[in-house]
Protein backbone atom coordinates (compact mmCIF):
# COMPACT_ATOMS: atom_id res chain seq x y z
CA UNK A 1 0.00 0.00 0.00
CA UNK A 2 3.07 2.29 0.26
CA UNK A 3 2.66 4.03 -3.08
CA UNK A 4 -1.09 4.44 -2.75
CA UNK A 5 -0.71 7.23 -0.22
CA UNK A 6 -0.06 9.64 -3.08
CA UNK A 7 -3.36 10.99 -4.49
CA UNK A 8 -2.45 10.17 -8.10
CA UNK A 9 -1.73 6.56 -7.22
CA UNK A 10 -5.05 6.38 -5.36
CA UNK A 11 -6.88 7.87 -8.34
CA UNK A 12 -5.32 5.21 -10.57
CA UNK A 13 -6.10 2.49 -8.04
CA UNK A 14 -9.74 3.58 -8.05
CA UNK A 15 -9.88 3.62 -11.84
CA UNK A 16 -8.35 0.12 -12.03
CA UNK A 17 -10.77 -1.14 -9.39
CA UNK A 18 -13.67 0.16 -11.48
CA UNK A 19 -12.34 -1.36 -14.71
CA UNK A 20 -12.17 -4.83 -13.12
CA UNK A 21 -15.98 -5.07 -13.40
CA UNK A 22 -18.21 -2.25 -12.08
CA UNK A 23 -17.45 0.24 -14.89
CA UNK A 24 -18.58 -2.31 -17.51
CA UNK A 25 -21.83 -2.86 -15.67
CA UNK A 26 -22.53 0.87 -15.43
CA UNK A 27 -21.63 0.99 -19.12
CA UNK A 28 -24.03 -1.80 -20.03
CA UNK A 29 -26.80 -0.15 -18.04
CA UNK A 30 -26.34 3.21 -19.79
CA UNK A 31 -26.07 1.58 -23.20
CA UNK A 32 -29.86 1.42 -23.22
CA UNK A 33 -30.01 5.22 -23.01
CA UNK A 34 -28.58 5.49 -26.55
CA UNK A 35 -31.47 3.81 -28.38
CA UNK A 36 -34.04 5.61 -26.18
CA UNK A 37 -32.53 9.01 -27.06
CA UNK A 38 -32.37 8.14 -30.74
CA UNK A 39 -36.00 6.97 -30.72
CA UNK A 40 -37.25 10.39 -29.59
CA UNK A 41 -35.06 12.27 -32.10
CA UNK A 42 -32.45 13.49 -29.61
CA UNK A 43 -29.07 14.24 -31.28
CA UNK A 44 -26.02 11.98 -30.75
CA UNK A 45 -24.05 14.60 -28.81
CA UNK A 46 -27.03 15.28 -26.54
CA UNK A 47 -27.37 11.57 -25.74
CA UNK A 48 -23.69 11.34 -24.77
CA UNK A 49 -23.88 14.55 -22.74
CA UNK A 50 -26.86 13.16 -20.85
CA UNK A 51 -24.64 10.35 -19.54
CA UNK A 52 -21.82 12.74 -18.55
CA UNK A 53 -23.99 15.50 -17.06
CA UNK A 54 -26.98 13.63 -15.59
CA UNK A 55 -25.13 10.43 -14.61
CA UNK A 56 -28.20 8.58 -13.35
CA UNK A 57 -29.79 5.84 -15.44
CA UNK A 58 -33.37 6.14 -14.11
CA UNK A 59 -33.39 9.93 -14.57
CA UNK A 60 -32.14 9.60 -18.15
CA UNK A 61 -34.68 6.91 -18.99
CA UNK A 62 -37.51 9.04 -17.59
CA UNK A 63 -36.21 12.16 -19.37
CA UNK A 64 -36.23 10.52 -22.80
CA UNK A 65 -39.45 8.58 -22.21
CA UNK A 66 -41.45 11.66 -21.12
CA UNK A 67 -39.87 13.73 -23.89
CA UNK A 68 -41.00 11.09 -26.37
CA UNK A 69 -44.49 11.11 -24.88
CA UNK A 70 -44.75 14.83 -25.72
CA UNK A 71 -44.69 16.22 -22.19
CA UNK A 72 -44.05 19.89 -21.35
CA UNK A 73 -40.68 21.03 -19.97
CA UNK A 74 -41.92 21.48 -16.34
CA UNK A 75 -43.61 18.05 -16.45
CA UNK A 76 -40.37 16.44 -17.64
CA UNK A 77 -38.34 18.23 -14.94
CA UNK A 78 -40.81 17.09 -12.27
CA UNK A 79 -40.73 13.46 -13.42
CA UNK A 80 -36.91 13.52 -13.48
CA UNK A 81 -36.58 15.08 -10.05
CA UNK A 82 -38.86 12.44 -8.50
CA UNK A 83 -36.52 9.66 -9.68
CA UNK A 84 -33.53 11.54 -8.23
CA UNK A 85 -34.67 11.93 -4.60
CA UNK A 86 -33.00 8.60 -3.82
CA UNK A 87 -29.63 10.26 -4.56
CA UNK A 88 -29.88 12.30 -1.34
CA UNK A 89 -29.60 9.45 1.21
CA UNK A 90 -27.01 7.75 -1.01
CA UNK A 91 -24.82 10.86 -1.26
CA UNK A 92 -25.30 11.79 2.39
CA UNK A 93 -24.26 8.35 3.65
CA UNK A 94 -21.03 8.56 1.62
CA UNK A 95 -20.04 11.92 3.09
CA UNK A 96 -18.41 10.69 6.34
CA UNK A 97 -16.09 8.53 4.19
CA UNK A 98 -15.35 11.13 1.50
CA UNK A 99 -14.67 14.01 3.88
CA UNK A 100 -12.48 11.92 6.20
CA UNK A 101 -9.34 13.32 4.56
CA UNK A 102 -10.43 16.93 5.11
CA UNK A 103 -11.93 17.89 1.74
CA UNK A 104 -13.39 21.35 0.97
CA UNK A 105 -17.09 21.92 0.35
CA UNK A 106 -16.44 22.59 -3.36
CA UNK A 107 -14.48 19.34 -3.77
CA UNK A 108 -17.25 17.36 -2.10
CA UNK A 109 -19.88 18.98 -4.35
CA UNK A 110 -17.80 17.97 -7.38
CA UNK A 111 -17.35 14.43 -6.01
CA UNK A 112 -21.08 14.10 -5.37
CA UNK A 113 -21.69 14.21 -9.13
CA UNK A 114 -20.26 10.69 -9.43
CA UNK A 115 -22.81 9.19 -7.00
CA UNK A 116 -25.03 6.65 -8.75
CA UNK A 117 -26.21 3.23 -7.59
CA UNK A 118 -23.14 1.24 -8.64
CA UNK A 119 -20.58 3.83 -7.51
CA UNK A 120 -22.44 4.17 -4.21
CA UNK A 121 -22.72 0.44 -3.46
CA UNK A 122 -19.08 -0.16 -4.38
CA UNK A 123 -17.76 2.89 -2.50
CA UNK A 124 -19.65 2.06 0.69
CA UNK A 125 -17.84 -1.29 0.62
CA UNK A 126 -14.40 -0.15 -0.57
CA UNK A 127 -13.79 3.25 1.05
CA UNK A 128 -13.89 2.26 4.76
CA UNK A 129 -10.99 -0.16 4.11
CA UNK A 130 -8.77 2.61 2.69
CA UNK A 131 -6.68 5.16 4.66
CA UNK A 132 -8.87 8.31 5.08
CA UNK A 133 -6.56 10.63 3.11
CA UNK A 134 -6.77 8.60 -0.11
CA UNK A 135 -10.52 7.88 -0.12
CA UNK A 136 -11.46 10.97 -2.11
CA UNK A 137 -8.92 10.52 -4.95
CA UNK A 138 -9.83 6.81 -5.07
CA UNK A 139 -13.49 7.76 -5.43
CA UNK A 140 -12.72 10.28 -8.20
CA UNK A 141 -10.71 7.65 -10.09
CA UNK A 142 -13.45 5.07 -9.65
CA UNK A 143 -16.17 7.47 -10.81
CA UNK A 144 -14.17 8.84 -13.75
CA UNK A 145 -13.41 5.35 -15.08
CA UNK A 146 -17.08 4.36 -14.78
CA UNK A 147 -18.12 7.53 -16.59
CA UNK A 148 -15.56 7.12 -19.39
CA UNK A 149 -16.68 3.54 -20.11
CA UNK A 150 -20.38 4.40 -19.81
CA UNK A 151 -20.07 7.35 -22.21
CA UNK A 152 -18.57 5.04 -24.86
CA UNK A 153 -21.37 2.51 -24.26
CA UNK A 154 -24.08 5.16 -24.62
CA UNK A 155 -22.50 6.12 -27.95
CA UNK A 156 -22.40 2.46 -29.07
CA UNK A 157 -26.03 1.99 -27.98
CA UNK A 158 -27.06 5.04 -30.00
CA UNK A 159 -25.23 3.73 -33.08
CA UNK A 160 -26.60 0.17 -32.74
CA UNK A 161 -30.22 1.15 -31.92
CA UNK A 162 -32.65 -1.42 -33.26
CA UNK A 163 -29.93 -3.74 -34.63
CA UNK A 164 -29.67 -6.15 -31.67
CA UNK A 165 -31.90 -9.26 -31.33
CA UNK A 166 -34.62 -8.98 -28.65
CA UNK A 167 -33.02 -11.55 -26.31
CA UNK A 168 -29.67 -9.74 -26.31
CA UNK A 169 -31.40 -6.39 -25.80
CA UNK A 170 -33.34 -7.80 -22.83
CA UNK A 171 -30.13 -9.31 -21.42
CA UNK A 172 -28.28 -5.97 -21.64
CA UNK A 173 -30.99 -4.22 -19.66
CA UNK A 174 -31.13 -7.09 -17.16
CA UNK A 175 -27.42 -6.66 -16.29
CA UNK A 176 -28.06 -3.64 -14.08
CA UNK A 177 -30.83 -4.93 -11.76
CA UNK A 178 -28.94 -8.22 -11.38
CA UNK A 179 -25.72 -6.44 -10.45
CA UNK A 180 -27.54 -4.10 -8.04
CA UNK A 181 -29.12 -7.11 -6.30
CA UNK A 182 -25.85 -9.03 -6.02
CA UNK A 183 -24.02 -5.93 -4.77
CA UNK A 184 -26.63 -5.50 -2.04
CA UNK A 185 -26.31 -9.17 -1.05
CA UNK A 186 -22.52 -8.89 -0.89
CA UNK A 187 -22.70 -5.70 1.15
CA UNK A 188 -25.16 -7.08 3.70
CA UNK A 189 -23.57 -8.07 6.99
CA UNK A 190 -26.01 -7.38 9.83
CA UNK A 191 -29.69 -8.30 10.30
CA UNK A 192 -30.75 -4.70 9.60
CA UNK A 193 -29.17 -4.84 6.12
CA UNK A 194 -31.26 -7.86 5.16
CA UNK A 195 -34.36 -6.16 6.48
CA UNK A 196 -33.65 -3.04 4.39
CA UNK A 197 -33.16 -5.14 1.24
CA UNK A 198 -36.25 -7.29 1.78
CA UNK A 199 -38.42 -4.30 2.66
CA UNK A 200 -37.18 -2.43 -0.42
CA UNK A 201 -38.39 -5.21 -2.71
CA UNK A 202 -41.63 -6.02 -0.91
CA UNK A 203 -42.84 -2.51 -0.03
CA UNK A 204 -42.03 -1.01 -3.44
CA UNK A 205 -44.01 -3.77 -5.15
CA UNK A 206 -46.88 -3.49 -2.65
CA UNK A 207 -47.16 0.33 -2.59
CA UNK A 208 -46.74 0.50 -6.36
CA UNK A 209 -50.20 -1.02 -6.77
CA UNK A 210 -51.86 2.03 -5.18
CA UNK A 211 -49.43 4.90 -5.33
CA UNK A 212 -47.63 4.69 -8.66
CA UNK A 213 -43.89 4.08 -9.05
CA UNK A 214 -42.31 7.33 -7.76
CA UNK A 215 -44.31 7.69 -4.53
CA UNK A 216 -44.09 3.93 -3.85
CA UNK A 217 -40.30 3.99 -4.03
CA UNK A 218 -40.03 7.05 -1.82
CA UNK A 219 -42.36 5.68 0.87
CA UNK A 220 -40.81 2.20 0.77
CA UNK A 221 -37.33 3.66 1.25
CA UNK A 222 -38.41 5.82 4.14
CA UNK A 223 -40.35 3.09 5.98
CA UNK A 224 -38.00 0.19 5.24
CA UNK A 225 -34.89 2.23 5.99
CA UNK A 226 -36.28 3.53 9.27
CA UNK A 227 -37.33 0.02 10.34
CA UNK A 228 -33.83 -1.29 9.56
CA UNK A 229 -32.27 1.59 11.49
CA UNK A 230 -34.44 0.80 14.52
CA UNK A 231 -33.49 -2.89 14.37
CA UNK A 232 -29.81 -1.94 14.22
CA UNK A 233 -30.15 0.34 17.26
CA UNK A 234 -32.07 -2.28 19.25
CA UNK A 235 -29.43 -4.87 18.41
CA UNK A 236 -26.50 -2.69 19.42
CA UNK A 237 -28.21 -1.90 22.74
CA UNK A 238 -28.53 -5.63 23.48
CA UNK A 239 -24.77 -6.09 23.16
CA UNK B 1 -45.58 23.70 -26.92
CA UNK B 2 -44.16 20.20 -26.48
CA UNK B 3 -40.57 19.83 -25.37
CA UNK B 4 -39.91 17.60 -28.38
CA UNK B 5 -40.47 20.60 -30.69
CA UNK B 6 -37.29 22.08 -29.26
CA UNK B 7 -34.97 19.47 -30.69
CA UNK B 8 -34.34 21.49 -33.84
CA UNK B 9 -31.40 23.53 -32.50
CA UNK B 10 -28.33 22.45 -30.56
CA UNK B 11 -28.60 25.30 -28.08
CA UNK B 12 -32.19 24.35 -27.31
CA UNK B 13 -31.22 20.68 -26.90
CA UNK B 14 -28.50 21.63 -24.42
CA UNK B 15 -30.86 23.97 -22.57
CA UNK B 16 -33.54 21.30 -22.38
CA UNK B 17 -31.05 18.72 -21.10
CA UNK B 18 -29.67 21.04 -18.42
CA UNK B 19 -33.00 22.57 -17.37
CA UNK B 20 -35.17 19.46 -17.39
CA UNK B 21 -32.63 16.74 -16.51
CA UNK B 22 -29.21 17.86 -15.20
CA UNK B 23 -30.45 20.34 -12.57
CA UNK B 24 -33.63 18.51 -11.39
CA UNK B 25 -31.45 15.40 -10.98
CA UNK B 26 -28.24 16.91 -9.56
CA UNK B 27 -29.93 19.14 -7.01
CA UNK B 28 -30.53 16.11 -4.75
CA UNK B 29 -26.80 15.32 -4.66
CA UNK B 30 -25.85 18.94 -3.83
CA UNK B 31 -28.52 19.08 -1.16
CA UNK B 32 -27.04 15.95 0.45
CA UNK B 33 -23.54 17.45 0.59
CA UNK B 34 -24.83 20.67 2.15
CA UNK B 35 -27.11 18.88 4.62
CA UNK B 36 -24.43 16.36 5.64
CA UNK B 37 -22.05 19.23 6.49
CA UNK B 38 -24.29 20.09 9.45
CA UNK B 39 -23.78 16.70 11.11
CA UNK B 40 -20.82 15.16 12.86
CA UNK B 41 -19.46 11.89 11.41
CA UNK B 42 -20.61 10.00 14.52
CA UNK B 43 -24.22 11.18 14.15
CA UNK B 44 -26.75 8.32 13.96
CA UNK B 45 -28.30 10.12 10.97
CA UNK B 46 -25.64 8.55 8.74
CA UNK B 47 -26.62 5.04 9.77
CA UNK B 48 -30.25 5.93 9.11
CA UNK B 49 -29.64 7.39 5.60
CA UNK B 50 -27.49 4.37 4.73
CA UNK B 51 -30.41 2.03 5.49
CA UNK B 52 -32.85 4.26 3.60
CA UNK B 53 -30.51 4.25 0.60
CA UNK B 54 -30.08 0.45 0.75
CA UNK B 55 -33.84 0.06 0.83
CA UNK B 56 -34.21 2.46 -2.11
CA UNK B 57 -31.71 0.54 -4.24
CA UNK B 58 -33.66 -2.69 -3.61
CA UNK B 59 -36.80 -0.73 -4.53
CA UNK B 60 -35.24 0.47 -7.79
CA UNK B 61 -34.55 -3.17 -8.71
CA UNK B 62 -38.12 -4.16 -7.84
CA UNK B 63 -39.39 -1.41 -10.10
CA UNK B 64 -37.19 -2.49 -12.98
CA UNK B 65 -38.64 -5.99 -12.56
CA UNK B 66 -42.25 -4.78 -12.39
CA UNK B 67 -42.05 -1.97 -14.99
CA UNK B 68 -39.16 -3.10 -17.22
CA UNK B 69 -37.43 -0.41 -19.31
CA UNK B 70 -37.54 -0.84 -23.12
CA UNK B 71 -36.19 -4.13 -24.43
CA UNK B 72 -36.35 -5.91 -21.05
CA UNK B 73 -40.12 -6.12 -21.56
CA UNK B 74 -39.37 -8.85 -24.15
CA UNK B 75 -38.83 -11.21 -21.20
CA UNK B 76 -42.07 -12.18 -19.37
CA UNK B 77 -42.39 -11.18 -15.66
CA UNK B 78 -41.95 -14.73 -14.30
CA UNK B 79 -38.72 -15.11 -16.29
CA UNK B 80 -37.35 -11.81 -14.99
CA UNK B 81 -37.96 -12.82 -11.35
CA UNK B 82 -36.76 -16.40 -11.94
CA UNK B 83 -33.50 -15.19 -13.48
CA UNK B 84 -32.97 -12.76 -10.60
CA UNK B 85 -33.57 -15.53 -8.03
CA UNK B 86 -31.23 -17.79 -9.97
CA UNK B 87 -28.50 -15.13 -9.74
CA UNK B 88 -29.00 -14.99 -5.95
CA UNK B 89 -28.86 -18.78 -5.70
CA UNK B 90 -25.75 -18.92 -7.90
CA UNK B 91 -24.16 -16.35 -5.60
CA UNK B 92 -24.68 -18.65 -2.61
CA UNK B 93 -23.50 -21.76 -4.48
CA UNK B 94 -20.47 -20.05 -6.05
CA UNK B 95 -19.08 -19.02 -2.63
CA UNK B 96 -20.44 -15.49 -2.92
CA UNK B 97 -18.71 -14.78 -6.23
CA UNK B 98 -20.59 -11.81 -7.72
CA UNK B 99 -19.19 -12.13 -11.24
CA UNK B 100 -20.15 -15.81 -11.64
CA UNK B 101 -23.64 -15.17 -10.24
CA UNK B 102 -24.11 -12.13 -12.45
CA UNK B 103 -23.19 -14.06 -15.62
CA UNK B 104 -25.52 -16.92 -14.58
CA UNK B 105 -28.50 -14.59 -14.09
CA UNK B 106 -28.00 -12.62 -17.30
CA UNK B 107 -27.38 -15.75 -19.42
CA UNK B 108 -30.51 -17.41 -17.98
CA UNK B 109 -32.60 -14.40 -18.95
CA UNK B 110 -31.15 -14.20 -22.46
CA UNK B 111 -31.56 -17.94 -23.08
CA UNK B 112 -35.09 -17.88 -21.71
CA UNK B 113 -36.10 -14.91 -23.88
CA UNK B 114 -34.55 -16.47 -26.99
CA UNK B 115 -36.27 -19.86 -26.43
CA UNK B 116 -39.76 -18.56 -25.60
Amino acid sequence: MGLSHAPIAAFRQGAIGALKLPAWIVGASLMGVGPLARDVGFPFLGAILSTVLVWAGPAQVVFFATLGAGASVPAIALAVTLTAIRLTPMTASLMPHLRAGGASRATLLAASHFVAVTTWVESMRRLPALPPEIRLPYFFGFGAACMAVATCFTAVGYALAGEVPASIGAGLLFMTPTFFTLSLLRGASIRADWLAIGAGFALTALFGIWLGPAAALFLAGLLGGTAAFMVERAQSEEQ
Amino acid sequence: MNASDWLTSNVAVFGLLVGAAVIPNGVWRWLAVLAAARFDDSSPIFAWVRHVATCLVAGVVAQMMILPPGALAAAPPWLRWAALCLAGLAWLLARRNVFVAWIAGVCALMAGTALL
